[in-house]
């Protein structure tokens, strides 16, 4: 760069500066960006524990699914057992009362039994993780677009308008998220699961605002950002160019964590009887109606918990694991 | 404030009090029981040959023998009770009481009267009452020798003291309006004098426990109210050691005690009682099966289940148990449209399917089938009544709504062949929760109902149902309820039936006369001149027959829908003994246990 004599303005073409910029941005040490790797090269580089955990979620959230195209569009056709179905309850098509038992150990017609109102406890934690799917997706998107956006904002800009967004975002931190989504259940009665997903959405904001400012901050000091500045570049740009793509995989990867966490606070919602209407089941719901008859049969209790906890456990795992991976990559810069 | 305005108010505190007391353990909560019963021998043995013609023993019905024992009692020894909940206070008149309190409370306070095993009231502190002719006069007269826990000597005086402390009581303030009480006087040492402002022939039931039935020191209790929680003084059994909340409430024996038992042996027979609230109810029967409690109390039909299995398996334990007159199910709106048509209200009843909803509540083998307000066991159960209740029969259920869908004028306002909504809603118990799901699954099978299925906590689902901000309409369409109790009828049938609103009171001519306690606002005026009828005469055959017609009504109408009637239960260790067996001062057989309700001061230790 060539330097300019004093009180002389030189007009840059702005072509060359997107082309500095970008110049700026890749791996100065090896001369070539980190290469975009295919979902089997990223699953072949992880640890075996972590492998192990992607597959549960595969199975997990791909059974959810499936279970909800079989519900919707092949109005249960396709083999999974009807969550919701009484198999002791009256059946008005064949005019008789069913002769299936409630709390039934497994078998082949029911591999995880039956629960207190004889439905199949297999076909509820398959459905019951579509609620889970739902509400972690809808507040990972909210978190990332709203959250993320904040936060990189913030600790791209700095000054004031920081210094209110993070007061703001401490006040929601202070909540304690739990009571205030009893809170709301509560009085709007709210049971719609889009609207329990937005709602716990709107509360995991603080928590992207957080992640996604701290890497803004780090971002916005590097050369390429400084340099970017340096010529002129306007800050929207930079935000839009510099800022965000490079934020942007740490909060991905942090969003797999913080799904983890979703999830525990809707199993909560769930246990306490005020997530998603009856009879949609919920691996909460599950459990909170299954304590019962723990002495009964500790499976109904167990098997629901045991999917919650996995899932849980494997979204931190490969949440962390891609965390990592991206600081990684990312210190590559 | 006018006449009105405060009958009005006393009528609110009154609800809250019972509906906090109906609601305030779980969900099978065997609820309030405010008791009455008419008295004098001769229609004691009238009574006593109507249980046998009308009572039934049904499958599952498995209540504890209440008789009379031959057994010695020994004297000594300490037990802890494991309670459902810790109880509000240690006042009778302002502390609302449930069924653990009415456990914790009759150890310090006696009762004016007693509930007797065949149906009927008779004197404890009092040794007799009797009524005028139109039962408006009540005078009794109290047993001699009887002091308070602080040495001063019970007297006439002495109860007359208390009517002023209870008319400003939260909870006896509502009692008294409707008991009809409106003044108490000594005309004696040791008589009594209570006038009422209306007939009323089941009075006796209102001296027979909280709120206005116990006695306490009334001076102690004018002076501060406050002291007096933390230091209760009454005449009975045990005296006050300490209270340390949520976690113990200890009595110890009241050595100067006036009662004795058959043997002239003084009582109370144990020395110690320590009561301990355990509110998880598999904590509080390992407490038991583990000897860290001798006593469980639960409501429970899944607790009762898992406590019987226990003993089957060798436990060293015995089930005190009782199936009560409450009953579980549920209540339509009938002032919300569609619950305003009976073929709506009848529909929806003909597709409740009672075994399976007892199956979900965990009480098969355990509570029977409701029809009525009162279980088999009941003196003012009906056979009749029970043939005339809409049992289940999918087919005749869909066929009724669906004359009520295709009604071009059907009440809701939706257009023919539309199914109606329905928001059936309970509290979030896990047992509850299922029932429920039970009841959801046939109304919707049926194509004609829309179901919502909703949970709010207890207190939510109770104001729902209160509807204070809309004149007590309500905004309740479904909504799970308990209804009845143990006591005389017309302490809860005459609150329950009678005008739901202002207008409704008026319409009938009953300006003045609203009842928050109406839930369901069903209103028939011939239904509510029987009740009025019924506690006007002593007659129990006259009076069964006007309870047995307001039930084939309420059979016709079906504002209430019925699951199963509430079993509770006293788990005791094997050498707790005296829970059926006791006995009143007279040598009468007491009631029992109803609610899990023991009465302390007849219960010993079998010697090892």
């Amino acid at each position: 760069m060539t330097a300019t004599d004093p009180g002389t303005k030189t007009e840059f073409p702005s072509e060359r500066l997107t082309k500095v910029s970008t110049a700026m941005s890749i791996d100065a040490r090896q001369g070539t960006p980190p290469k975009r790797s295919s979902p089997w090269a990223v699953f072949k580089e992880m640890p075996i524990f972590v492998k192990l955990s992607a597959v549960w979620l595969i199975l997990v959230f791909g059974g959810a699914i499936y279970a909800k195209i079989d519900q919707v569009i092949f109005n249960g056709a396709l083999p999974l057992q009807d969550p919701n179905f009484q198999t002791n309850n009256f059946d008005p098509s064949t005019g008789e009362f069913g002769t299936g038992d409630p709390i039934e150990s497994p078998s082949w017609s029911h591999w995880l039994g039956t629960d207190a109102i004889a439905r199949d406890t297999f076909a509820r934690i398959v459905h019951g993780g579509w609620v889970s799917l739902i509400v972690a997706s809808v507040a990972a998107a909210f978190g990332i677009i709203v959250g993320g956006f904040l936060g990189s904002l913030v600790g791209f800009i700095r000054g004031r308008t920081e210094t209110i967004v993070m007061s703001i975002i401490d006040v929601i931190l202070a909540f304690p998220a739990l009571i205030l989504l009893l809170a709301m259940v509560s009085i709007f009665k709210v049971r719609d699961l889009f609207i329990i997903a937005m709602v716990i959405g709107f509360l995991s904001i603080p928590a992207y605002t957080r992640v996604s400012r701290a890497n803004s901050l780090a971002i916005s000091n590097r050369e390429f950002v400084l340099a970017a500045r340096a010529i002129g570049t306007k800050p929207a740009t930079i935000l839009r160019r510099e800022i965000i793509p490079n934020v942007l995989p740490t909060v991905l990867s942090y969003a797999m964590v913080a799904a983890a966490f979703v999830i525990v606070v809707e199993g909560s919602l769930s246990f306490l009887g005020l997530s998603v209407q009856l009879p949609t089941s919920t691996w909460g719901n599950m459990i909170n109606q299954a304590r019962r008859d723990i002495d009964l049969n500790l499976l109904q209790v167990v098997a629901p918990s045991l999917a919650l906890v996995f899932t849980v456990l494997s979204l931190n795992q490969v949440g962390d694991w891609l965390q990592k991976r991206s600081a990684h990559r990312a210190s590559a810069l | 404030m006018n006449k009105r305005s405060f009958t009005k108010l006393l009528a609110l505190l009154f609800s809250f009090a019972m509906i906090a007391a109906a609601c305030g353990g779980d969900s099978s909560d065997g609820g309030e029981d405010t008791t009455d019963t008419t008295a004098g021998d001769a229609e004691e043995t009238e009574t006593e040959d109507t249980v046998a013609e009308s009572g039934t023993e049904a499958e599952g019905d498995v209540d504890t023998e209440v008789e009379a024992t031959d057994a010695v009692a020994t004297q000594g020894g300490e037990i802890a009770i494991g309670l459902e909940a810790e109880i509000v206070g240690m006042r009778p008149w302002e502390d609302t009481c449930g069924s653990p309190c009415m456990n914790v409370l009759p150890t310090i306070y006696d009762k004016l009267m007693e509930a007797t095993a065949d149906g009927g009231y008779e004197g404890w502190l009092l040794e007799d009452i009797s009524a005028n002719e139109d039962f408006t006069v009540w005078v009794g007269t109290l047993r001699s020798g009887v002091t308070f826990h602080d040495g001063s000597e019970l007297t006439a005086q002495s109860v007359a003291d208390m009517f002023p402390v209870q008319q400003e009581g939260a909870t006896s303030a509502g009692a008294i309006s409707a008991s009809g009480l409106i003044g108490v006087e000594a005309t004696g040492d040791l008589e009594i004098t209570y006038t009422l402002g209306q007939a009323n022939s089941a009075f006796p039931a209102y001296l027979s426990r909280a709120p206005i039935g116990m006695v306490f020191e009334p001076v102690s209790a004018a002076a501060d109210i406050d002291a007096f929680n933390e230091n209760p003084i009454g005449t009975g059994p045990f005296v006050f050691v300490s209270r340390d909340l949520d976690n113990e409430t200890i009595v110890e024996r009241n050595a100067d005690y006036w009662g004795m038992d058959s043997n002239g042996t003084q009582l109370p027979y144990l020395d110690k009682i320590s009561f301990r609230p355990i509110p998880d109810e598999g904590t509080r029967l390992d407490a038991l099966l583990s000897d860290t409690t001798q006593v469980m109390h639960t409501l429970r039909q899944g607790t009762i289940r898992d406590a019987r299995a226990a003993r089957d398996e060798g436990a060293d334990i015995f089930m005190f148990e009782f199936q009560g007159n409450n009953v579980g199910g549920g209540m339509f709106n009938v002032l919300v449209p569609p619950y305003d048509d009976v073929r709506v209200r009848r529909g929806l009843t003909q597709m409740n399917s009672q075994d399976n909803v007892i199956e979900a509540l965990g009480g098969t083998g355990i509570s029977l089938p409701g029809t009525q307000w009162f279980s088999p066991d009941s003196p003012w159960y009906s056979e009749k009544v029970a043939a005339a209740w809409p049992e289940f029969d999918f087919d005749a259920g869909v066929a009724t709504l669906q004359d009520y869908v295709d009604d071009p004028e059907r009440s809701d306002g939706k257009a023919a062949g539309e199914p109606i909504d329905a928001e059936l809603s309970c509290p979030p118990d896990p047992t509850l929760i299922a029932a429920m799901q039970v009841l959801e699954q046939t109304w919707t099978a049926s194509g004609l109902v829309t179901v919502e299925l909703t949970n709010y906590d207890q207190q939510t689902h109770i104001n729902y149902a209160l509807g204070a901000e809309n004149g007590f309409v309500g905004d309740h369409t479904t909504h799970c309820w308990r209804v009845s109790g143990d006591d005389d009828p017309s302490t809860f049938l005459n609150q329950a039936l009678a005008p739901p609103t202002a207008e409704v009171a008026a319409a009938n001519g009953l300006d003045g006369i609203v009842s928050p306690l109406n839930w369901s606002n069903y209103f028939d005026a011939e239904v509510f001149g029987s009740l009025v009828a019924a506690t006007a005469t002593d007659d129990f055959d006259e009076r069964y027959a006007l309870y047995e017609s307001v039930m084939l009504k309420l059979a016709e109408d079906v504002p209430i829908w019925f699951s199963g009637h509430t079993a509770t239960a006293l788990g005791v260790r094997s050498d707790v003994q005296g829970l059926s067996s006791w006995e009143l001062p007279n040598g009468t057989l007491g009631v029992g246990l109803p609610n899990a309700e023991g009465r302390w001061s007849m219960a010993w230790l079998a010697a090892e």
